[in-house]
C-alpha cells in the first residue's frame, strides 16, 4: 500500500518534471536574473534526479515543498488543513453511503415487488446514473431555491462551508451516487441471504423480525458489499474534486483544480500524494473490517 | 459446411458455432426491454450526434438570437443560454461530443487492453508481473486526477481528452483480457493448436480472441459511458473540449451560475446526459445478460 502511494507520486513528479513549461512563465515578464534566482529559489535548475532525490528526502520528513504560485505557502500544512476538510465532507458522505444505501437495499430486498421494492429501485437507478452535478443542481434547486419559495422566505440557507448545515446539500450530493451501488448490491445479496435454510430455521425459531433482519440476514448479506468500500472509498475522494468545486468548499479537490489550472505543480504533487495515502489507507481498513464481518477469512 | 470450407481443422473448431451464438445472443438481447430501450436511445443520440455536423436549428455559436435566459418558447424548445444563444443546437451539437469521446476511448481502449491483456495471460512469468503491477498501481489513482493533470499537460483537443480519459481507463479492460486468457490458454484447442505449430500470434488472434470477444464487447459497451461521464467531469470543470465548441459537462456548469434565475440552461444538458448514461449502461448490462446465460438475474 505504502508501495502504491510511493510508486503514484512518483510517477507523477517525474512526468511533471519532463514537461516544459511552469508556474513562472505565464506570470508577469522578468530579468532572467530574477527567473534565475526563482528557478534557484525553488531548485528547479538543478537536473532532475536530484530534484527527486531531495524531493523524497522532503516527502519522508513531512514536507512536501514550497506553493510555486503562493510564494512562502508551506504544502504540507496547508493541505493537511484542506484534508481535515475534505475529510469531513467524505466522512459525512460515507455515512450517507451507507445509511442510504443499506436502508434501501433492505427494504427492497424484505418488500420484494411491491411499490417499496420499485420505488427504491428506481431511485438507485436514478443515483447510479446521474453525474453528480446533475444531482447537486437539483438538490440545490429543491433545497435552496425551493425551500425559500415553500417557506415565503422563512428559511434561507445559501451554498457554502463553515455552517453545521451546510453540509447536508454537499455531502448528499456525494454520497447518493454511490448509495445507489450499494443498494443494488446489498438488494442483491440479501435477496440470496433471505432464501438460506438458517434463515427459515430462524424464523421457525420465533426470532423476532426486526432480530432476524439484522442479526441474521444483513450481517451474511454485508460480507459481498463490504468489498466494494475500497473502490468507494476512491470514488468519494475523486467524487470530492467536483463536489468541492461546485459548493466552493475549501478543501483537497478545490486545491487540486486550482493548483493546476494555475501550474502550482508542487501543490498537485502534494494533493496526488495525499489522496495516493488517503486511498492507501482506506483499503487497509476495509481488508481490516472484511474479517470482522466474515471470520472464515484469515490472513 | 463443413465441406465447403478448405480451411485447417483448427479453424473449423473456432468458426464452426459462430454464426448461431451471435444470432442467439442477438435474441436474448431483444428479450430484454431495458437493453432494447437503451439500444433505440442510443442510436437516436448517435443520429442526432452525426446529424448536428451538419445541421442544427440555429448556428451553435450564435450569440443574442433573443433575450438571455429566456425559457423554452415555440422557436427555441429548451430556451436561450446566459449569451442568448439556442440550447437545442446546443444539446444536439454535444451529443455529437460525447458520443464522439465516448466510442474513441471505447476503441483506443480495447487496443490497448487487449494487447496488453493477452500478452500477460499467454505469456505469463516476467512480462505479466510488470503488467499486473501496473494495472493494480493504476487502480490506486483516482481517474479524475489524472485525467485532468494529463488534459492541462497535453492540452484539451478532442483527441487529447480521448487519449488523457484512456489512460486511466486501460486497466479494466487489460484486467478481464488478461484473466480470459489465463483460462483460455489451457483448454484443448489451444493445446492442440500449439502441438500442430500454429505461431503464438495466430494462437492468439486466432484462437484466444475469437473465445474471448463476448466480455470484451460487454466491457467496451460500458466504457462508453464511463468515458462520456469523465468528459463531462473534466468540462464542468472547466477543462474539456475548447469552448465554444458545445460539451454537455460545460453547458452544465455556466447553468449553475444562474441556476435560480434559468433552471432550464442546466437542466436540457443535465438530462441529456443523464438519460444517454442510462441507456448505455441498460445496454451494456442486457449485453452481458445475453452474452453470459450464467450471471442473468
Amino acid at each position: 500500500m505504502i508501495f502504491t502511494a510511493f510508486a503514484v507520486s512518483s510517477i507523477v513528479f517525474i512526468g511533471i518534471h519532463q514537461l516544459p513549461g511552469n508556474a513562472f512563465l505565464s506570470d508577469r515578464r522578468e530579468s532572467p536574473e530574477a527567473q534565475a534566482a526563482l528557478l534557484h529559489h525553488y531548485r528547479l535548475d538543478l537536473p532532475w534526479p536530484t530534484q527527486y532525490v531531495l524531493w523524497v528526502t522532503g516527502v519522508l520528513h513531512g514536507n512536501l515543498g514550497e506553493s510555486l504560485v503562493n510564494r512562502g505557502v508551506q504544502v504540507t500544512p496547508l493541505l493537511l488543513r484542506e484534508a481535515a476538510t475534505s475529510a469531513t465532507l467524505g466522512a459525512f458522505a460515507l455515512l450517507i453511503t451507507i445509511g442510504v444505501g443499506l436502508t434501501l437495499g433492505v427494504l427492497a430486498s424484505i418488500y420484494q415487488n411491491t411499490w417499496v421494492d420499485y420505488l427504491s429501485t428506481t431511485t438507485a437507478v436514478v443515483g447510479y446514473s446521474m453525474p453528480n452535478f446533475v444531482i447537486a443542481s437539483l438538490l440545490v434547486l429543491l433545497t435552496v431555491t425551493g425551500l425559500y419559495r415553500w417557506t415565503g422566505g422563512a428559511f434561507y440557507e445559501n451554498i457554502g462551508w463553515g455552517k453545521p448545515e451546510q453540509v447536508i446539500v454537499p455531502a448528499l450530493t456525494l454520497g447518493f451516487p454511490f448509495a445507489s451501488y450499494v443498494a443494488r448490491m446489498t438488494r442483491a445479496s440479501m435477496l440470496e441471504v433471505i432464501r438460506q435454510d438458517y434463515v427459515r430455521t430462524a424464523r421457525a425459531k420465533g426470532v423476532k423480525p426486526l432480530l432476524l433482519v439484522i442479526r441474521h440476514e444483513l450481517r451474511n448479506a454485508l460480507i459481498p458489499v463490504v468489498t466494494i468500500l475500497g473502490p468507494l472509498v476512491t470514488g468519494i475522494l475523486t467524487g470530492s474534486v467536483v463536489v468541492e468545486s461546485i459548493f466552493g468548499i475549501p478543501g483537497l479537490g478545490n486545491e487540486f483544480v486550482n493548483s493546476i489550472v494555475t501550474r502550482d505543480y508542487n501543490v498537485v504533487i502534494g494533493v496526488f500524494t495525499f489522496y495516493a495515502v488517503l486511498i492507501g489507507l482506506a483499503n487497509l481498513v476495509v481488508d481490516l473490517v472484511y474479517p470482522m464481518l466474515d471470520p472464515r477469512i484469515r490472513y | 459446411m463443413i465441406a465447403a470450407r478448405p480451411d485447417p481443422i483448427v479453424d473449423e473448431f473456432v468458426l464452426a458455432p459462430h454464426v448461431p451464438v451471435w444470432r442467439d445472443v442477438l435474441r436474448r438481447v431483444s428479450r430484454n426491454r431495458l437493453a432494447v430501450v437503451g439500444a433505440v436511445i442510443a442510436l437516436v443520440v448517435v443520429v442526432m450526434g452525426i446529424l448536428s455536423n451538419f445541421w442544427t436549428p440555429y448556428p451553435y455559436w450564435q450569440q443574442a438570437l433573443g433575450p438571455t435566459f429566456q425559457g423554452p418558447t415555440r422557436a427555441h424548445p429548451l430556451g436561450l443560454d446566459a449569451a442568448g444563444r439556442d440550447i437545442l443546437s446546443r444539446v444536439m451539437l454535444g451529443a455529437g461530443i460525447s458520443i464522439e469521446i465516448g466510442i474513441g476511448t471505447s476503441l483506443l481502449v480495447s487496443v490497448v487492453g487487449v494487447t496488453l491483456g493477452l500478452l500477460a495471460g499467454y505469456y505469463r512469468g516476467k512480462l505479466d508481473l510488470v503488467i499486473s503491477t501496473l494495472i493494480n498501481i493504476w487502480y490506486g489513482i483516482p481517474d479524475l486526477l489524472v485525467a485532468l493533470i494529463f488534459v492541462v499537460l497535453i492540452g484539451r483537443g478532442l483527441q487529447n481528452i480521448i487519449f488523457a480519459i484512456t489512460i486511466t481507463r486501460w486497466m479494466d479492460m487489460a484486467r478481464l483480457v488478461r484473466g480470459q486468457t489465463l483460462a483460455l490458454r489451457e483448454r484443448e484447442f489451444v493445446e492442440a493448436a500449439r502441438a500442430s505449430g500454429t505461431r503464438d500470434r495466430q494462437i492468439l488472434i486466432g484462437q484466444i480472441l475469437p473465445n474471448a470477444l463476448g466480455p470484451i464487447i460487454v466491457q467496451a459497451t460500458l466504457i462508453i459511458p464511463a468515458a462520456i461521464l469523465l468528459e463531462a467531469f473534466l468540462s464542468y470543470l472547466g477543462l474539456g473540449v475548447q469552448p465554444p465548441t458545445p460539451s454537455w459537462g460545460a453547458m452544465a456548469a455556466q447553468g449553475f451560475q444562474a441556476l435560480q434565475l434559468a433552471p432550464h440552461i442546466v437542466l436540457a444538458p443535465a438530462l441529456a446526459l443523464s438519460v444517454t448514461l442510462l441507456a448505455f449502461n441498460w445496454l451494456g448490462d442486457g449485453l452481458r445478460d445475453a452474452l453470459d446465460p450464467r450471471m442473468r438475474r
